[in-house]
């Protein structure tokens, strides 16, 4: 127990034990540096503890349910599906995100990090004191910092989260039962995913979203079929809508695209308008540290901020808030504190939302590769003519692939429907090694696999690029 | 089973290579190493040697042809004999280990530094096609990967132009087919420059031209690029002496015949050599070297002795290496081995390297003196001319000696006048005085 004035120096320090932090602390310490890790909650951070992990865990839950009820077209008659809702919230936390966040701290350990739990703040450019959870403070000076403290959720002033039954992504994703009436305000990826994961075990659920769309800013052909699946799933949605006032009387009050206001029931409501970077009593200002006018760190592409000894990575530094992107981030951050020419120079990060069906893209969309002066080729394909979608009952959806028509090179893909959470590494390794559709369509491909969505796709986008170079 | 064969690296930084000859025919059976064909690179002709035993069934290209390391240059063919069975029906083809030493290279074509600062690739969005692992390497060795024009499909840009991109003398690609035909100020048309195929082949005679245009291509084109290089870093200076070469002829005489024993054919030279190290090793600033880019001179601890060697294709340096620790002997046999492969256009690339000083001996053709270039990064070279009987005074008397004119080319950076002169004057000790040269260089 270090107490007071004492000071341990250190060479890296890391703040944030999420999936930036600890990747960036574990890669430091191979590199032979003597790294600190700070976390106030448990290692693993959101992704681990309160996103990715335990939302991934309900879904499949829901799928599950859904699955077995869903397919008496097949012969499968499920008489009565029972969920014991708290026994799959134990599962979740125990078989899952606990042995999850175990890993990580053996991870820690055998790289020889030190953990300490409490809550950093700066001092100066070279300290930081750590407000120990165990009681007191231990002051550490580094060499260089690691700032990984990742993101918060928005807690909107016009629907206030009580903690109670307006309730954030965390606060869902620990019901302690399914909500009879589940409302979602905001309808970005952890709204729908949520959403239709409390539906399929159960819940009544209502959607609603500001924008013209679910998913804003998501390709509209694949929202297209998601719409489908939440009308089947009974899902209701409101775009171009409010909700707001919070929950009175077991009731909130949406006004809809057309300005009618209904009064909506509900038992419980999910706020997910969006996250936030954190960087609550870190005093940035200390350490000379700026961010920006929404309270984002700006970095290089090596992960530096203004003060060149000092790095941030993941969720704090960009709107674009993904645990892989940030252990990617922080990998490099590591190798270039250990003076390696490491960048976050890679081409694309692969976005996949957990609805149903999933939905998953890279690289350029469509309309970006036109607006980057692409002459622009396009080829899709629907999962209903791919054979193994058919034999899993699951034939909604399609692959689209984007091309530069002059050169052939494959530029993104955007997919919708089974399994396209697995299917757009291909595509991602694809984009990332610059690779021509000619590479894609001569590349074989198992059958019968949904991978020949890939393969048919890439065929059609080649005949698509070499008619066009008749003309 | 088809294995293709890519022309291997067969130098240090060399990346292209004109195709001499072939030395087997297609539907040939061959062995591994035999000989396949000659290729002339831009220091020594060298043979590649078969890297199976297979049936050769096809040969890419035709004499005269430059061909790219990395490019496939012969197909072996069809399950005759072939070292590498495939496993799968489906591995059409398999790129096979170049010969022992050199490592294959996967891309063909070269890379070039794009003359502005936009990225060549054709991506709208100026960022070069490359996979992550490349860019990497170019990250690690300073490369703007954005700079580099890929040698692969759509422009992707390979390992392999990175570091071609690297070595800072990128080649450029040759102009397509399409490059505009010349007209002369007489109104006469040549024919535009010729394409890669072409280029080595003889320039056609266009009747009526007044003139004969030849590609500058392999040694003729190094040597144009190292005598401007030396000229242009080094301020030259020669100063000139005449040597009594009377009693070292003598000398020469009386041990020819023990050289004959031996099978050795004795010039002056290795005497020359000899007298060298003794005089280098006292003016140590002469067999050095300034490297530019540190600033710093760099004094050489070994005698690697450089000989202008006059070939068909042009001048070539064969190096012998630590000639003060050699016998007479044995650098006159090293030389002939040398002179005989050097001409025959075999000599290997390392042995045309490393030289610490050089001696061009112009004298076996004729000429009194001449000013010699110095071989950069080398401090200076001695020019040598031709050893004849001339009336000269001695000791208040005309008599006929054998006389021979000393040129010595200098780096004045590096070294002045007076030392030059003094190193010379050794030398010229050295030589005209046998039995002190013996004593010195034993």
């Amino acid at each position: 127990m270090v107490m007071g004035s004492i000071k341990i120096g250190t060479d890296v320090l890391v703040i944030g034990g999420g999936p930036g932090g600890y990747v960036a602390a574990q890669r430091a310490a191979q590199l032979g540096k003597d790294v600190v890790l700070v976390e106030a909650e448990e290692l693993g951070g959101t992704c681990l503890n309160h996103g990715c992990i335990p939302s991934k865990a309900l879904i499949s839950v829901g799928d599950l349910v859904r699955k077995v009820s869903d397919a008496e077209d097949r012969g499968v008659k499920a008489e009565s599906v029972r969920v014991d809702f708290a026994k799959t919230q134990d599962w979740k936390q125990n078989k899952v995100v606990k042995r999850l966040t175990a890993g990580v701290a053996s991870l820690l350990k055998t790289a020889q990090v030190e953990v300490v739990r409490g809550k950093a703040k700066f001092t100066d450019s070279h300290t930081v004191e750590v407000a120990l959870n165990e009681g007191g403070n231990a002051v550490y000076t580094f060499k260089q910092c690691i700032i990984a403290t990742g993101s918060t959720s928005v807690n909107p002033g016009f629907f206030p989260i009580d903690g109670k039954d307006v309730v954030d992504s965390r606060g869902a994703l620990a019901f302690a039962e399914v909500p009879g009436r589940l409302l979602v305000v905001g309808g970005g990826y952890i709204g729908v995913e949520l959403g239709i994961a409390y539906a399929k075990l159960g819940a009544k659920v209502t959607i609603v979203e500001a924008m013209e769309q679910l998913l804003p800013g998501t390709d509209p052909d694949l929202v297209a079929v998601l719409m489908r699946k939440l009308r089947r799933l009974g899902v209701e949605v409101f775009t171009k809508a409010k909700a707001g006032g919070g929950l009175n009387g077991g009731k909130v009050r949406v006004e809809d695209a057309e300005g009618k206001v209904q009064e909506i029931p509900a038992d419980k409501v999910l706020v997910s308008v969006g996250r936030r970077p954190y960087t609550e009593g870190l005093e940035l200002g200390r350490a000379g540290v700026q961010t920006d006018e929404k309270g984002f760190i700006p970095v290089d592409g090596q992960m530096r901020t203004g003060v060149a000894h000092i790095y941030a990575i993941g969720d704090v530094c960009s709107p674009v808030m993904l645990a892989h992107k940030a252990s990617a981030q922080g990998r490099v951050a590591a190798e270039a504190i250990a003076g390696m020419q490491s960048h976050a120079d890679w081409q694309t990060v692969p976005a996949v939302i957990f609805t149903d069906p999933e939905i998953a893209y890279v690289g350029l969309t469509e309309a970006q590769a036109r607006e980057q002066g692409y002459e622009v080729a396009v080829s899709k394909q629907m999962f209903a003519a791919i054979g193994r979608a058919l034999t899993m009952g699951e034939s909604d959806g399609l692959v689209k692939l984007v091309a530069d028509r002059k050169t052939g090179v494959l530029l993104g893909a955007a997919m919708v429907g089974p399994e396209v959470s697995e299917l757009i590494g291909e595509i991602t390794l694809a984009v990332e090694m610059a690779a021509l559709v000619e590479d894609v369509a001569l590349t074989p491909h198992y059958h019968p696999t949904l991978s020949e969505g890939i393969l048919e796709a890439a065929h059609a986008l080649l005949q698509n690029i070499n008619k066009g170079a008749v003309h | 089973m088809a294995i293709e064969f890519k022309l291997p690296d067969v130098g240090e930084g060399l990346h292209e290579a004109e195709l001499l000859k072939w030395l087997v025919d297609e539907g040939d059976y061959v062995r591994e190493d035999q000989p396949l064909m000659e290729v002339q690179t831009d220091k020594a002709a060298v043979e590649i040697t078969s890297p199976v035993n297979a049936q050769v069934s096809q040969l890419m290209g035709a004499p005269g042809d430059i061909l790219h390391v990395g490019n496939v240059v012969v197909v072996f063919g069809d399950g005759k004999a072939g070292t590498v069975p495939g496993e799968k029906e489906a591995e059409a083809a398999v790129a096979v280990a170049a010969p022992a030493g050199t490592e294959p290279r996967a891309a063909a074509g070269v890379a070039v530094l794009a003359a502005t600062e936009a990225a060549p690739a054709t991506v709208p969005g100026g960022r070069a096609l490359a996979a992550p692992a490349t860019r990497k390497l170019a990250r690690e060795l300073g490369v703007d990967i954005n700079r580099v024009a890929g040698s692969g499909p759509a422009g992707r840009v390979s390992a392999e132009d990175v570091r071609l991109a690297v070595g800072g003398t990128p080649t450029a690609i040759p102009t397509p087919a399409t490059a505009a035909p010349v007209f002369t100020p007489a109104g006469d048309v040549i024919p535009a420059a010729p394409t890669q195929a072409q280029a080595a082949a003889r320039a056609p005679v266009v009747p009526g031209v007044a003139e004969e245009r030849i590609p500058l291509r392999g040694i003729r084109k190094v040597i144009a690029e190292r005598m401007v290089k030396s000229k242009h870093t080094a301020p030259h200076v020669t100063t000139v002496d005449e040597v009594d070469m009377t009693e070292l002829s003598a000398f020469r005489e009386s041990a020819k015949a023990m050289a004959a024993a031996k099978g050795v054919k004795l010039s002056f030279m290795p005497f020359i050599f000899k007298a060298l190290t003794v005089a280098l090793k006292e003016y140590p600033y002469f067999n050095a070297a300034i490297d530019d880019e540190r600033q710093e001179i760099v004094l050489k601890r070994q005698y690697h002795m450089g000989m202008a060697l006059d070939t068909e294709a042009g001048l070539l340096v064969p190096v012998i290496r630590d000639v003060d620790r050699k016998s007479v002997f044995a650098i006159a046999r090293e030389m002939q081995d040398l002179i005989e492969r050097g001409r025959a256009g075999k000599l290997q690339p390392d042995e045309l390297r490393g030289s610490t000083f050089t001696v061009s001996n112009q004298g076996s053709i004729g000429g009194l003196f001449f000013t010699p270039v110095i071989n950069h990064p080398e401090v200076a070279i001695l020019g040598l001319g031709q050893t004849l009987d001339r009336p000269v005074a001695r000791d208040g008397q005309v008599v006929i000696r054998a006389m021979a004119y000393l040129a010595l080319s200098f780096d004045h950076r590096l070294v002045d006048g007076a030392v030059a002169t003094r190193f010379l004057n050794r030398v010229k000790e050295l030589l005209s005085n046998p039995t002190l040269l013996m004593m010195e260089a034993m």
